[in-house]
């Protein structure tokens, strides 16, 4: 856009707008999660009890995080909440996106909007709902499992081998219709003439997924991987509403864990620590995916 | 292209493949009807156990025919707190909401449109943001806002949530406004509108389903946020969510209360998320869906 020359003035004016119109928004995002996050990091390296002096440990608290076997399992735990929450999510939510793009729009819309429900749902809402639903004895999952026979195999929520999956299936219950919508409105963009030029070719539909609609979604993908992933890596509202980290912390997630070690031991140093943890590890998994999402315009 | 395809079609129409197409149409259907039932169900057990008498709530086998009541309703807002935990989030997230949305049509705009050295680098900080632990921001936040003499406030919440959903929503605003052509802009500069003006009778117009969007995210997540309601709010200032944590740790004493209250939370955000989903489809990729 070199045929738009601007003086020097109007160039200092628009910087003094563009600092005007970004500063509230800078200034609101450092004052509630940048500052209290540097003290996060300071309070880390104290042992901080209740009506005692704090203890200067320094790394104490993340040495400890590393030979605290809840900790760990809470860590074991929040990857695998993400992972099976992320692919029942993803497979779900693309499968639909794809059938209800091929129906008339009509009745593609009308069910996109009931599939759309769940989302605008309280995760607390959630885990009531859900809580009622995984109930041993008056719970709808355990009458249509009985219909079945298949009764004795589930364990519910009671189950440590099974809690963390039917937490993470809840989650998926809520938030597969945001991929659901993220992608349909991918597909939309997806030129109807490759999938002609394609089935002319001879290509099956399990073809035609893989080599030419994923691929297309590639970068959709990766924003709602990006989103989901987060989100989920941070869970909190529906362990603490479904399982409170039980039984025998297989649900203990890492942001549950750090809320219980801060304000119902009041070990506030070490809560501190482990959510800073949490946060160094979402960088590692997901500051790849972050690269380059957020750009201005090109010229 | 079309035409010739058609034709193609035809030609290719053997019983076979007719017979492959009932069988794919089939699964499609069942696929579609079980993903139905699997988002439905748990939302009108909840509802129609806020109509049913705890006798009917606590049966072995789904009770679908029962005689209906109001008494959960009378007891969640009449004898109970609701009807102010109501009136607190609505403040709460139309409050939240306005400032959210206005402090990030702002920062979004200057980061994309005026050519700022930096605005790479300050966008991928606003990004950070969503990436800090919640449970880092909750005691230091406490004592701020205790300082500040807001704990117990309705603004205290209020300004959490503004903070929370601004990283994404500047994001996503931004996805919207680099579609937005740089042509039409400078136009309206030559035609003698100052920059400012360029974002109110160009940029907002054209993003507007972006800006419904980012509306229906901002209120829903203001609306249905519990961890930080919970902490910065006294008993007089409690939210809905709050209000329903309360009764999630006693499944079997208020059953029928409890999905009264929920029922009622969670109205007018899914009624409201019905009419608006479509934008919100377009919106939440933050323009990676141009490719």
């Amino acid at each position: 856009m070199t045929a738009f020359t601007r003086t020097p003035i109007v160039r200092r004016k628009e910087l003094l707008l563009g600092f005007c119109v970004i500063a509230p928004a800078a200034v609101v995002i450092a004052a509630v999660m940048f500052v209290p996050l540097i003290y996060a990091v300071y309070a880390s390296m104290y042992e901080i009890r209740p009506g005692q002096p704090a203890a200067f440990v320094f790394l104490g608290n993340y040495a400890r995080f590393f030979s605290d076997p809840v900790a760990l399992r809470s860590l074991g735990n929040t990857l695998l909440y993400t992972v099976v929450n992320l692919c029942v999510c993803l497979a779900v939510g693309v499968a639909m996106a794809v059938i209800l793009s091929n129906l008339r729009p009509r009745v593609g819309n009308a069910l996109r909007a009931i599939f759309s429900m769940p989302l605008f749902i309280s995760p607390i809402i959630v885990a009531l709902i859900w809580r009622y639903m995984y109930d041993p004895q008056y719970g709808f999952i355990y009458w249509a499992l009985g219909e079945a026979g298949l009764q004795e195999h589930f364990g519910g929520l009671n189950s440590s081998a099974w809690a963390l999956f039917c937490v993470a299936l809840a989650d998926a219950w809520n938030t597969t219709p945001f991929i659901l919508l993220v992608v349909s409105a991918g597909l939309t963009v997806v030129p109807p003439d490759l999938y002609e030029a394609a089935k002319i070719d001879g290509a099956g539909p399990v073809r035609i997924m893989f080599q030419i609609t994923l691929p297309l979604l590639a970068k959709v993908l990766a924003v709602v991987t990006l989103i989901r992933g987060t989100d989920a890596f941070r869970v909190f509202d529906l362990v603490y509403g479904m399982t409170n980290g039980g039984p025998a912390n297989s649900t203990s997630t890492l942001s549950l864990y750090a809320y219980k070690a801060a304000y119902q031991n009041n070990e506030l140093g070490y809560g501190m620590a482990i959510s800073v943890i949490t946060l160094v590890a979402l960088v590692v998994l997901f500051g790849p995916l972050m690269r380059g999402s957020a750009r201005g315009k090109e010229d | 292209m079309v035409a010739s395809s058609r034709a193609m079609g035809v030609v290719a129409g053997t019983r076979a493949a007719k017979v492959k197409n009932r069988a794919g149409q089939t699964a499609k259907w069942a696929l579609i009807t079980l993903f139905l039932a699997w988002t439905v169900i748990p939302v009108l057990i909840v509802v129609t156990n806020a109509f049913k008498w705890p006798l009917d709530i606590f049966t072995k086998t789904p009770k679908l025919i029962f005689e209906p009541t109001l008494e959960n309703f009378v007891t969640a807002f009449g004898k109970s707190d609701f009807l102010r935990y109501f009136m607190n989030s609505t403040i709460v997230a139309l409050t939240s909401t306005v400032f959210v949305l206005v402090l990030s049509v702002f920062a979004a705009w200057g980061l994309t449109s005026l050519r700022l050295r930096r605005a790479n680098w300050i966008s991928n900080a606003f990004l950070v943001g969503k990436l800090v632990p919640v449970i880092s921001m909750l005691l230091p936040l406490f004592a701020i806002m205790r300082m500040a003499g807001l704990r117990g406030s309705l603004l205290a919440p209020a300004i959490a949530h503004v903070a929370l959903q601004l990283p994404f929503m500047v994001w996503m605003l931004m996805g919207f406004m680099r579609d937005v052509p740089r042509e039409l802009e400078q136009a309206a500069l030559i035609d003698g509108c100052t920059r400012l003006q360029t974002l109110f009778r160009i940029v907002i117009p054209v993003i507007l389903p972006g800006i419904a969007a980012a509306f229906i995210l901002a209120m829903q997540y203001s609306w249905n946020e519990l961890l930080f309601s919970l902490q910065l709010t006294t008993f007089e200032t409690y939210t809905l969510p709050v209000g329903i944590a309360s009764f999630v740790g006693a499944v079997s004493v208020n059953a029928g209360v409890a999905c009264a209250a929920a029922t009622v939370t969670m109205a007018p955000m899914v009624v409201l998320g019905f009419f608006i989903q479509k934008y919100l489809a377009a919106g939440t990729t933050g323009g990676a869906v141009k490719g």
